[in-house]
């Protein structure tokens, strides 16, 4: 990229990105850490945030090393074996992002808690799944996804020649593991790591219904606003959430360094990659296969749930929670969810594309800070991100604005941080002539953007689109404060049903969410299909 | 990820009702919607558009504010249904720059009373509220009570039997026998209204000694398994067996006993109640409409349709206990000074927490 000042188009889209992310991501958050009559100073020494603060680290650190563990050998059985049902593997791989709350969770306690119909029905056990151990088990098979594509990602775009290369050299299939495809997948698995890392200590959800008296910092938080009303205090924990994600951050920065990551040099690799040994595909294969079976188990339960009377006292076949659910204003929930969900998803990847352009590209200063700033939302609990909406936005002058607008803008920025990573790391691993190649021969920088990266870049833009579009559709905590009579969502609705004690209703309404997610999902899979050049192809 | 828990609905619907008071303030209830709605169209017609933050049951929503159509056609409901008194207050508090709704209704009145007090609500005393008892309702009109929950005891029937020979608590100490180890459960105080009206209900039970009622709340964590984040979620937990048993809201143990779960409820002696609130929001830019809501929602008739949507009680006293439900005056309650008990929330749960640890 030239200097700033010769090209007035990067310019202009470097100061538009940095107002909108002043605009939604920081002034809102600004808006909830400065909550008049802040006590913070007693809240901090008063020290009870102590304890959760230890609670959420030690939580952190497990789930986040499984997790990225499990979306390691997700991602390298998808890209590197050459083992059967993958097409079936990388659908049930995204299904634990799609868990609207309270249900997936529910679900959990049902098959594998103290009178689960699995750990109590068939073997006969009581285990005490709440606390630590719950809650790591259900965040690790929660956010092994996120690690997964990111990790995937950047796999597939790895050349495969520097592999044969090894290979025809002597090495064997260990060692090229471990001197060249674990070193070139770096990018990927820093950023896995960091945004796993973060997604878990932001973790309410999961923590809330599984970890008992395991106080994190976000339950903290919830209990300090809804126990005491005492949104400062609250707000004091969300700052610390804040900070413990910058320091994340800047260790993650400290450990890839200035490395060079680049594996994408000009012409394109039509060779194929070394094979695997068949055990280690047979290890993949039983690995994925052992996750997907405890997937489908949670999931299948929800689908048997949502046709049955009483699950599981009445077993009786029934469709009437379906009739129901396709009744009323269930119908409106269901098209505002999916029409913000891929407005949001389609927003979303393009901008953290073209900020991931402008700062791993660019040369001015102030990167880093833009930089943080795009992967700090995950750090922020949805429902501090939706309070600071609510406060920031719910002003006269700005009654015009739809609601449904404001729903959309929230869920853009909300969760631009997996798309962002995944479009970084990306960016690194693709030489630098690629695009000087192209304003060499006199595009300018943002055309070179535009035909060069970009067609390049589509497994980051899927990542992108993909992770928030499934936040989207699922997301309770952020529209739980914006949503109007007209604009309600899917998540909603099975949030009322769920406390209506309506679980047939609830896991039926939850079927369909899942369902209508899929099929959009599916449809823009065939419609990007050769359209991005080296993404489409690849897992 | 996402998730904000709630604290349960607490209420549910309000009934029918005929308002006179519509016309003027003398409300004389008319025998029918009909009747009352002709009356009211000709006499003096509310009209226009409010908005409406309900935490009530979606079962209770839907015929509760029909049947406000019903008896004032000239109004219709923006209704933003969220069973989560909770999250309404909080939305309510952000959005006070500029309020976009006229009517909270539903909750226990802890979580209208501190909206009152930041002067965010519209004082307002109904025709009606002559009705209601002085326990029931905000002196200066902030919010009025038109509902009423009692806390019982939900068991599993088949584990009550086999692990505790079926004995049910028949007092609260009772939860207090080692046999009840591991066994029970409760809503979380922190995170749900039900759960500090438990606490709240200790401390009266001991005539407001703190002390050994925070001595009765540590000796009963030593027999709690899980304090759980929603008081349905409690419910389900028993419902499936994963726990013996867990005091709750009477109403709801009820509806779920109905739909042929293997429970039951038992009141102990000495219990708590909750009052379900409605409340007018400051700004309302339909004061006529909002204030025709409330003078509704506190009508016999309103009472009677809640009783038989929701199993709740009414704060009237001409409107009877839903079929096997227990009512204020059937079971023995403690004296419950509900000002007091909100207006010492906070310390309180403070002292909860310091005592068991958590």
């Amino acid at each position: 990229m030239r200097s700033l000042q010769r090209e007035p188009g990067v310019l202009l889209a470097l100061l538009a990105v940095v107002a909108l992310v002043a605009i939604f991501i920081v002034y809102p958050q600004v808006r909830v850490v400065l909550t008049p009559g802040s006590a913070y100073g007693d809240f901090l020494s008063a020290g009870s945030w102590v304890r959760p603060l230890g609670n959420s680290l030690q939580v952190m650190a497990l789930s986040t090393t499984t997790a990225v563990l499990i979306g390691f050998v997700f991602a390298y059985a998808m890209v590197y074996t050459d083992m059967q049902w993958k097409p079936f593997f990388r659908l049930i791989g995204i299904l634990p992002l799609l868990s609207p709350p309270f249900v997936v969770a529910a679900a959990y306690v049902l098959l594998f808690g103290p009178r689960g119909i699995i750990t109590y029905g068939v073997f006969g056990q009581t285990p005490i799944i709440f606390g630590l151990l719950g809650i790591w088990g259900v965040q690790t098979i929660a956010f092994f996804p996120f690690a997964y594509q990111l990790i995937a990602d950047v796999l597939s775009r790895s050349d495969a020649r520097m592999e044969q290369a090894a290979r025809n050299l002597g090495a064997g299939p260990w060692s090229v593991f471990r001197t060249v495809t674990l070193p070139l997948s770096r990018p990927g698995l820093g950023a896995a790591i960091l945004t796993t890392a973060i997604y878990v200590l932001e973790d309410f959800g999961n923590p809330a219904l599984v970890g008992g008296q395991f106080t994190v910092l976000p339950t903290q938080a919830y209990g300090l606003i809804s126990g005491f009303g005492d949104l400062p205090s609250a707000a004091a924990v969300s700052t610390i959430l804040l900070s413990l994600a910058l320091v994340l951050y800047l260790a993650k920065i400290r450990l890839d360094g200035g490395q060079s990551f680049v594996t994408v040099s000009g012409r394109a690799s039509s060779m194929p990659r070394p094979p695997v040994p068949a055990w280690l595909s047979w290890v993949c294969f039983a690995v994925c296969g052992a996750l997907c079976a405890m997937i489908l188990l949670v999931y299948g339960s929800l689908v048997v749930s949502a046709f049955t009377l009483t699950f599981p006292v009445n077993t009786a076949f029934t469709t009437s929670h379906f009739e129901y659910v396709f009744s009323g204003v269930n119908g409106v929930a269901l098209r505002n969810t999916l029409v913000y969900g891929l407005t949001a998803a389609a927003f979303s990847s393009l901008f953290a594309l073209l900020a991931a352009w402008l700062v791993q590209r660019g040369i001015w200063s102030g990167r880093r800070i833009l930089d943080f700033l795009l992967i700090m939302p995950a750090a922020v609990p949805g429902l501090f991100f939706g309070i600071g909406y609510a406060t920031a936005f719910n002003e006269q002058w700005m009654d015009w604005l739809n609601r449904g607008v404001l729903i959309i803008i929230s869920m853009i920025f909300w969760n631009i941080p997996v798309g962002y990573q995944a479009a970084v790391a990306g960016l690194r691993q693709i030489d630098r002539t690629m695009d000087e190649a192209a304003t060499s021969l006199g595009a300018s920088s943002l055309r070179g953007f535009r035909d060069v990266l970009v067609p390049m870049l589509g497994g980051s833009l899927r990542v992108g689109f993909v992770t928030t579009f499934v936040r989207a559709v699922t997301t309770l905590s952020v529209v739980i404060f914006l949503f109007t009579p007209g604009t309600t969502v899917a998540t909603i609705r099975i949030f009322q049903l769920v406390n209506d004690l309506d679980w047939g209703g609830a896991t039926a309404f939850t079927v369909i969410d899942i369902g209508l997610a899929m099929v959009a999902l599916g449809a823009m899979a065939v419609l990007a299909r050769g359209r991005i050049a080296l993404g489409a192809s690849r897992a | 990820m996402t998730s904000l828990l709630d604290r349960r609905t607490f209420l549910k619907g309000l009934g029918v009702v005929t308002v006179a008071a519509a016309c003027g303030g003398a409300a004389t209830p008319s025998p029918t919607a009909t009747a009352v709605a002709t009356k009211t169209a000709t006499a003096a017609p509310v009209t226009g558009t409010i908005s409406v933050y309900s935490a009530l049951n979606q079962s209770t929503n839907d015929q509760f504010f029909a049947a406000f159509k019903t008896a004032y056609p000239g109004v219709s409901i923006d209704l933003l249904p969220l069973a989560a008194a909770g999250e309404l207050q909080t939305r309510i508090t952000a959005e006070k720059a500029s309020p976009k709704a006229d009517i909270f209704i539903g909750g226990s009145s802890e979580f209208h009373d501190p909206l009152g007090k930041q002067g965010l609500l519209e004082a307002y005393i109904s025709p009606n509220a002559k009705d209601i008892a002085a326990q029931f309702k905000e002196p200066t009109g902030l919010w009025t009570g038109w509902y009423t929950g009692i806390f019982g005891f939900i068991s599993n029937t088949d584990r009550l039997t086999k692990e505790l020979g079926g004995k049910k608590p028949s007092t609260w100490d009772d939860l207090l026998d080692p046999a009840w180890k591991g066994k029970l459960i409760l809503p979380s105080p922190t995170l749900t209204g039900g759960g500090y009206i438990f606490i709240a209900t200790q401390i009266f039970r001991f005539n407001r000694d703190e002390a050994k009622a925070m001595a009765y709340m540590k000796s009963l964590h030593a027999n709690i398994a899980q304090y759980i984040p929603t008081s349905p979620g409690a419910l389900t937990l028993i419902d499936q067996g994963q726990f013996v048993g867990c005091p709750n809201w009477s109403h709801d143990i009820l509806t779920e006993k109905s739909k042929g779960n293997p429970i039951d409820l038992t009141v102990p002696s000495d219990t708590g109640f909750e009052v379900g609130a409605i409340s007018i929001i400051k700004g309302t830019k339909n004061l006529a409409a909002a204030k025709a809501l409330v003078d509704w929602s506190i009508t016999k008739e309103a009472g009677d349709l809640n009783v038989k949507l929701s199993n709740r009680g009414s704060t009237r006293t001409d409107v009877a206990s839903a079929p096997g439900a227990p009512s204020l005056t059937s079971v023995k309650l403690v004296n419950y000074d509900r000002q007091w008990a909100t207006d010492n929330k906070t310390r309180l749960l403070q002292m909860w927490q310091t005592t068991v640890g958590l």
